[in-house]
């Protein structure tokens, strides 16, 4: 049986609950972000389609038991492969970018569900895995299961996207397990490489280090959206400047205002309180996450939780760090907040696989 | 097979070491935003408001100038201007290259002027402003029509409604009046924090005088833009009211000084005209013909109009009442004879022969009368101007006493009137030859003889011999002369009070047997100023013809070239019967004129007349026809027919 009646009961509604009040802060944000300059209110309409089809999705993830999935891990991962090549060949430019896929009206991003099917991948690699470092072989297979998706969406080409695997790779590492004397070395490596990395880099790539080091240098290039978004939440204060208020939106100061940058449009006009109740939020759910990784019935159920929570984590934290510039600009949207479809969508079933693993920890296969 | 976490003990500890490590994470991440919003929120507010907020320079409506019963001169007409913001037009260029000079294509057609004059405007600014750049004035209603028919293609034309100074009559009182223009560096420097870069200011005269009252203070409003330059509403509260400038009541009457204009442009005449207040030095008339028109001035991007008014040969700039140096000629006469009867080296009955000329230092001087005058006193000498008597004055005082008395009647010095430019005139003495005149620093006392009847080094402007005339009527007190009356202030009205600079005690009866022979002068037959007589005013005062090339001989003025002819004084006063209060003076001066008598003394009558005699007289020029008054706005004053 697929569906378990018995263990419905047993799902965790703070979770949920949670991950559903995220996306609802993030309608109103949005909102907010885009009354004034599109009255017709189609963003926020659609993103509110997009948090219907996410949750449906998100029932959908869990109930169906992981384990199947973890089972068809291998079939969904070449389908996933599959869409990736059929970009390379057939995808159309957006953006100078292949990496959407055109159905009808509608349109989404292979690499966003490859993201899902690479942490099932992983998990499965996991479960029949054991040993509390990683040999060479593994090293290996696990290197194979991220650097292949990888490979496709750099070609795309999408940075950022590609970027976004990062979590994987640090799940597999640290969780799969590095020996020290391996850490040690890789650090070695990377102390003498960064240097002489930095004397290989063209000018325009060091300038958009420098740049990011210290936005003020140059507030109308490329620093602008960082001293804008900056602005934007230090003019917030403590309190914000309320619901509807903030100017630097509205009056389209800040770029990407809506998706990447969403988070400046909570601190100006919910203030320094807004912030810390939504990271308050945030750090609930992954360390929700977490606990019911431990608890988890089996390995697969523990790295599948890990791995899921990593890329929750990860565009969390680069994107709050981006917006007050302790990180650089990259287009990592935050988590059910940040206006889009496919994103939007990807972490309603993460949340659902998450909450899946937790609802079966007791149940008996 | 499956594996359960039971036997993961090193899972377990990684697990607690990353849920650590986010915890911490996102203690750090609300600590950067508490450094962010709530140590720094003040500078990032501030940063807002200058982000989202642009000021908008609301122009107060300088204030009005009057005359001194109220009738405007001076006043602001609304207007439209043409401005370009930079701030909308970066980003189009930025999009389309070729904006720029669509732009300035679409300008040049609009505005009738070639595309070199409108770049030329454009590069004019060289400060990059959030100010609309002004590159046009005064549009048509037909230029806004266009302007506006090509908003979406050229979003960054702004028709901005203005105040445009405005004076209704011309050049009426230009000299007065001044004019206003575009503020340059120095002004700017010299009012910090009230002024901007393309703020209008006073630049001569009253305008420039009185600027700190007619000025007002500009208000602003600030809009909200988005970061397209886009204008979207206002943001009211910080809304600022521009506060409007004083009115300036001048002491100007207006159908004086009409009248005055009026006649050195029907007779074609170039000179000077004041008419003053002896009573306490209000300027009731100040003319300088010809003059230019303010209206012109007070316009920005016109050099042409600048070569035109520089070029003009009569310096229609000058303001000849207190710029203009002249040999005061006769008309010194009346202070010869103060100072003579003052120091005591002639009493009012000395008389001296005069035979037509006479011997001083070793030199024949001539009198202007070649068969003489015979037996003259003081009242004689004055009323026949004879030159040998003041010779003999002159040669008896020596030139330090006669420029110590001319300096305490108002001449050689400032009169400090409220007017810009004014200047000195020159006073000769031992002592100025001594320091001052390099070429021959010995003064001979022969000079002295030509000093005495108002030739050699003497240069005084109308306005001083006004003053001095003043200080004869009213018995010794100088006053400043000035053109403003009163300012209108919140209601209250700032009232300029007579201010006595010094006073001369003069004998009585030297200051009679002065009065008496200026009296005589205009009343009596035989006098030179005859002209001026009016029946029952007492009309009292000096002719004066200066010669302004030696002549050989004596020669008719009217056979010479125009640059040759003599100029014409006349100096005056009245009422002047005995017994009377003297309250107008009316110094008229005429360049190459020809004879004080003839050519000086009949507007001072005019003046007279009209102050005194027929206040109803009607105007020859109707300025309450608007044609007129559009003609006369433009600078073509139309000339009335003679009435006589």
């Amino acid at each position: 049986m697929i569906i378990r009646d018995r263990a419905m009961p047993s799902v965790d509604l703070n979770f949920i609950g949670t991950a559903i009040v995220i996306a609802l802060i993030g309608i109103v944000l949005i909102y907010s972000a885009t009354w004034f300059t599109q009255p017709s209110l189609t963003i926020v309409k659609r993103q509110i389609l997009w948090v219907g089809i996410g949750l449906a999705l998100m029932i959908l993830f869990l109930v169906v038991d992981y384990h199947v999935m973890v089972d068809i891990a291998p079939i969904l991962y070449g389908i996933g492969i599959a869409m990736l090549i059929y970009l390379m060949v057939f995808g159309r430019l957006t953006a100078n970018v292949r990496s959407w896929i055109h159905i009808g009206p509608f349109q989404f991003q292979p690499a966003e569900f490859m993201k899902v099917f690479t942490a099932l991948m992983l998990a499965r690699f996991f479960d029949s895995n054991d040993r509390a470092y990683l040999n060479f072989r593994s090293f290996l297979m696990v290197t194979a299961i991220i650097g292949v998706p990888v490979g496709f969406i750099i070609i795309q080409p999408d940075f950022g996207t590609a970027a976004a695997f990062f979590p994987l790779v640090a799940v597999a590492m640290f969780f799969g397990g590095i020996r020290p004397k391996i850490w040690v070395a890789a650090l070695l490596i990377l102390a003498i490489a960064l240097p002489i990395g930095w004397t290989q880099l063209k000018p325009y790539q060091k300038e958009r280090v420098v740049t990011f080091l210290n936005p003020e240098l140059d507030p109308l290039g490329d620093g602008y959206q960082v001293t804008q978004a900056k602005i934007a939440i230090g003019s917030g204060g403590i309190h914000g400047k309320g619901f509807k208020q903030g100017t630097q939106a509205r009056l389209d100061f800040i770029p990407e205002h809506h998706t990447d940058f969403i988070f400046s449009v909570l601190g100006e006009e919910w203030g320094f309180i807004g912030v810390v109740i939504v990271l308050a939020l945030y750090l609930y759910l992954i360390l929700q996450a977490l606990t019911f990784a431990k608890k988890a019935r089996d390995r697969a159920g523990t790295f599948l939780v890990i791995c899921l929570i990593s890329f929750v984590i990860f565009h969390v934290i680069i994107n709050v760090a981006m917006q007050i510039g302790v990180l650089p600009t990259t287009g990592i949207p935050l988590p059910l907040i940040s206006y889009g479809g496919s994103s939007t969508m990807m972490f309603f079933i993460v949340a659902g696989l998450i909450a899946n693993v937790d609802m079966r920890r007791f149940v008996n296969a | 097979m499956r594996v359960y976490r039971d036997d993961q003990k090193f899972l377990q500890f990684r697990i607690n070491a990353l849920l650590w490590g986010i915890t911490a994470i996102f203690v750090f991440l609300a600590g950067s935003f508490w450094f962010v919003q709530g140590v720094q929120a003040e500078k990032y507010r501030g940063l807002s408001e200058a982000n989202a907020l642009r000021e908008i320079e609301i122009p107060a409506k300088r204030g009005l100038i009057m005359d001194r019963n109220g009738k405007i001169l001076a006043d602001n007409q609304p207007a439209y201007s043409l401005g370009v913001d930079r701030v909308v037009m970066r980003p189009i260029v930025k999009r389309d290259p070729n904006h720029r000079a669509k732009l300035i294509q679409f300008m040049s057609t609009v505005m009738g002027l070639p595309p070199q004059e409108i770049e030329a405007r454009f590069e004019k600014v060289k400060v990059i402003r959030e100010d609309p750049v002004i590159l046009a004035e005064d549009l048509s209603m037909i230029q806004v029509a266009e302007i506006q028919s090509q908003s979406i293609i050229f979003p960054e034309l702004n028709i901005i409604p203005v105040q445009r100074r405005n004076y209704p009559y011309g050049t009426m009182a230009a000299h007065v009046m001044g004019f206003i223009g575009e503020v340059n560096d120095k002004e700017l420097a010299q009012h910090p924090g009230q002024m901007e870069q393309g703020d209008l200011i006073g630049k001569r005269g009253v305008e420039l005088m009185y600027d700190n009252y007619l000025r007002g203070k500009d208000g602003a409003e600030y809009w909200e833009y988005d970061s397209h330059g886009r204008r979207l509403s206002e943001y009211v509260p910080a809304r600022k009211l521009p506060i409007g400038g004083d009115n300036v009541y001048l002491t100007i009457d207006f159908e004086l000084q009409r009248r005055a204009e009026q006649y050195f442009v029907e007779n074609e005449m170039v000179g000077a005209a004041v008419a003053l207040d002896p009573r306490n030095g209000e300027v009731l008339a100040m003319v300088s013909s010809p003059a230019y028109n303010p209206n012109v001035y007070s316009r920005r991007f016109t050099p042409e109009v600048y070569k035109v008014i520089q070029s003009n040969p009569f310096k229609i700039e000058l303001n000849r009442t207190i710029q203009g140096l002249y040999s005061p000629g006769s008309v010194f006469k009346n202070i010869m004879a103060i100072a003579g009867l003052a120091e005591g080296v002639v009493n009012p009955s000395t008389a001296f022969h005069c035979s037509g000329s006479g011997v001083f230092f070793g030199r024949r001087f001539r009198c202007w009368k070649r068969e003489g005058h015979g037996e003259v006193n003081v009242q004689r000498a004055l009323k026949v101007s004879c030159d040998i008597y003041f010779y003999n004055v002159g040669a008896r005082l020596g030139v330090d006493k006669i420029n110590k008395h001319s300096q305490s009647l108002a001449l050689g010095k400032i009169s400090k009137v409220d007017l810009d430019g004014e200047k000195a005139g020159l006073l000769p003495s031992t002592e100025w030859a001594r320091t001052k005149r390099k070429s021959a620093p010995k003064w001979y006392p022969s000079e002295t003889i030509s000093v005495a009847i108002g030739q050699g080094p003497l240069l005084m402007t109308p306005l001083q011999v006004a003053n001095s005339m003043a200080a004869i009527a009213n018995g010794g007190k100088v006053y400043r002369p000035h053109v403003v009356r009163t300012i209108n202030r919140g209601g209250k009205q700032l009232r300029v009070a007579g201010e006595v600079l010094s006073e001369v005690k003069l004998q009585q009866g030297a200051l009679e047997g002065v009065r008496r022979g200026l009296w005589a002068v205009v009343n009596e037959p035989g006098g030179t100023g005859g002209n001026a007589r009016i029946e029952g005013l007492g009309v009292s005062g000096k002719t004066g013809t200066v010669q302004v090339i030696a002549q050989k001989g004596w020669v008719k003025a009217e056979s010479l070239a125009f640059k040759f002819r003599d100029h014409a004084w006349f100096a005056s006063y009245a009422p002047g019967d005995p017994g009377q209060v003297p309250s107008m003076v009316v110094v008229v001066f005429v360049e190459h004129g020809g004879h004080g008598g003839s050519d000086a003394a009949p507007l001072a009558k005019l003046l007279y007349e009209s102050r005194y005699k027929d206040k109803g007289m009607s105007a020859r020029l109707d300025l309450n026809n608007p044609e007129t008054l559009e003609q006369i706005k433009e600078g073509d004053l139309p000339l009335p027919p003679k009435a006589r």
